[in-house]
């Protein structure tokens, strides 16, 4: 029973920081049809910063504040000074097709490159401000700490703020519009091109708290984050690509799935788990599980 | 009449491209000759992204992770099954061809982002996979012994010579067997589909199939590429296929042009030249470790996108364009 609630526990908070990478990767796929696999780069690169904010105030939370900034300015820099530069570059030939996703793989390896050139390539580790050592429950240590339970109200947290921000104000409106047509939005007078930024900029904000929430559990070194792109990409899916609720939601059932494999199997199955559950999704329900509008196709 | 022609002017073509490098094999140093093996390998590797994408239109960011099926496949077949090396080659390559094949299956209904990221998180994934299980060695791996070259050959024949001939004659036949099969009904349906579905769909090819095939040609090649460079570092372990060898091989093809074979042999030149630019100029600034090991990544990223940027269509086109 203990290990049936831990394993809750611990899917919760896994899955929440699934949710941040998937939330992230799903505003960058609304508002530019590209999966930003630079992503992982991105946020890895703004925990870096975060780490040494850390380090030099000796606050985590200074460092916290710090990454989830700059990880906003670095989302919006890469839209407005890399990524909207290529789009305009890049309009006919069949390299059309490849060159998005092309060009985010580079900057993922550049950001990787460039943290090796700062901070080298062995392992850091970031202290948690919380402890990381699990409640004590009728004397059994559990799997579920109190910074898992931070992270699991962060995220929470975050998660409204997202949805007011994207249900209850016009920037959401705005956001939301030129995600669902881009041509009526920009009619209709919005500057879709800074409304893109924009998501860019949250998204870059969703991966620096990501990060800052995940690197404790784990190392902090330049490919620290790839699983976790790689758990975001399989959350997103699950959800459908489109839709934030979905993104959550598809991480919840990653979360859950993956950590009751390996609790109750085995944690070698981890990874099978996760490509199983994607390869299945996209042969059943390529559209994910809760797509509910058409919305744009291209 | 004519494709006969220009059938037999391939194989011409690369029979002389053989005996040439026959003779620059006997003329060169043992590190080159090293290198040579690397080249050729690499240039296979790329063979099979450019049959990929630049024939078929899909993008895989997985070719590292099929190349560790070849040669995993080929290193349990030499040494648990005792087979001979050659033998132990064509198995990676069977073994990769149908592990795609059935990967090809599930790729074939996704399209592009879709089909990015699931083959990413194969890449990613994989590795990770093959640590746990003590068959496959864990993080240490297994050997790879392609054994001394044959005595016939001589006293003076050296591994490193043994190895360049079987590098450079597997990717020679390989990629000739390519080509051949790109100049076929096969490759003009790889060329539809590339271009225009719709219309393919039309003029009666069942896109789902042939794209399914060729994911798994693809993976075949690229699994004997993976064979070929496990053969070069003797062992097969998780960490001889990062993702980042999947990006390598991706700019590779891109500076070669994805929409061209004939430059695969460029790309493989590319890919093992950046380390060794990499490290002349890391030993030249003097930087840190980590600037020394972060440097041949950046350099093959910044390669990626400047190569997308600029030489979308490959340098052949840009010659083209300018004469």
């Amino acid at each position: 029973m203990l290990q049936f609630i831990t394993a809750i526990l611990t899917s919760l908070s896994a899955g929440a920081i699934y949710a941040l990478m998937s939330t992230a990767l799903v505003l960058v796929w609304r508002s530019t049809r590209v999966i930003n696999f630079a992503q992982a780069g991105q946020a890895v690169l703004t925990t870096y910063i975060g780490y040494e904010v850390t380090v030099r105030t000796g606050s985590y939370w200074y460092g916290l504040i710090a990454a989830i900034i700059t990880g906003a300015l670095i989302g919006a820099t890469i839209d407005r000074f890399f990524m909207r530069p290529i789009f305009k570059r890049i309009k006919s030939g069949p390299i059309v097709m490849i060159a998005p996703v092309v060009a985010t793989l580079g900057l993922l390896g550049i950001i990787q490159a460039i943290i090796g050139f700062i901070w080298g390539l062995s392992y850091q580790t970031l202290a948690a401000p919380v402890s990381t050592d699990g409640y004590k429950i009728s004397g059994t240590v559990i799997a579920f700490s109190p910074f898992n339970l931070m992270v699991l109200l962060s995220v929470t947290i975050t998660m409204v703020l997202l949805t007011v921000l994207f249900q209850k104000t016009n920037i959401g409106l705005a956001l939301r519009a030129s995600a669902y047509s881009p041509e009526i939005a920009k009619l209709s007078g919005i500057k879709v091109d800074a409304v893109r930024t924009l998501g860019w900029a949250i998204a870059g904000a969703a991966g620096g708290l990501a990060g800052m929430l995940y690197i404790p559990n784990s190392y902090l070194y330049p490919n620290g984050m790839d699983v976790l792109l790689v758990f975001g990409f399989i959350s997103a899916v699950i959800g459908g690509l489109d839709s934030l609720f979905g993104a959550v939601a598809g991480a919840m059932i990653l979360g859950f799935a993956i950590n009751f494999v390996a609790t109750y199997i085995s944690y070698k199955l981890v990874f099978p788990t996760a490509f199983v559950i994607l390869i299945l999704v996209l042969l059943v329900k390529p559209g994910g599980l809760f797509s509910s509008s058409k919305g744009r196709k291209d | 009449m004519h494709k006969i022609s220009a059938n037999r002017k391939r194989l011409f073509t690369f029979i002389l491209l053989g005996w040439v490098l026959l003779l620059i094999g006997d003329r060169i140093g043992e590190l080159r000759q090293y290198q040579g093996a690397f080249v050729a390998m690499y240039a296979l590797a790329i063979a099979s992204i450019i049959l990929l994408t630049g024939y078929s239109g899909q993008l895989s960011l997985g070719h590292s992770a099929l190349m560790a099926v070849g040669a995993y496949a080929g290193a349990l077949s030499i040494n648990n099954l005792k087979l001979n090396p050659v033998i132990a080659l064509i198995v990676a390559a069977l073994v990769a061809g149908i592990f795609g094949l059935i990967l090809g299956i599930a790729a074939a209904r996704l399209s592009g982002p879709y089909l990015a990221g699931t083959t990413l998180a194969l890449a990613i994934s994989l590795p990770t996979i093959a640590n746990q299980f003590t068959i496959l060695g864990g993080e240490q791996g297994i050997l790879f012994d392609i054994g001394a070259p044959p005595a016939r050959f001589g006293e003076g024949f050296s591994q490193y010579k043994w190895f360049f001939w079987i590098s450079s004659l597997a990717a020679l036949i390989m990629i000739w067997m390519i080509s051949n099969l790109l100049h076929s009904k096969f490759g003009r349906v790889f060329r539809a589909l590339r271009d225009n579905q719709t219309a393919a769909q039309l003029a009666g090819i069942n896109i789902g199939r042939q794209k399914a095939v060729a994911f798994g040609l693809s993976a075949g090649v690229a699994g004997l590429a993976g064979g070929l460079l496990v053969m070069l570092i003797s062992g097969v372990s998780p960490s001889a296929f990062p993702l980042s060898l999947s990006f390598s091989l991706l700019t590779g093809a891109v500076v070669t042009g994805v929409y061209d074979l004939k430059g695969v042999m460029l790309g493989g030149l590319v890919l093992v030249a950046i380390p060794e630019i990499a490290d002349s100029i890391g030993s030249r600034v003097g930087g840190s470790d980590g600037f020394t090991m972060a440097l041949p990544g950046f350099l093959v990223s910044a390669l990626l996108i400047l190569a997308v940027l600029f030489l979308p269509n490959g340098p052949g086109k840009l010659l083209k364009k300018k004469m």
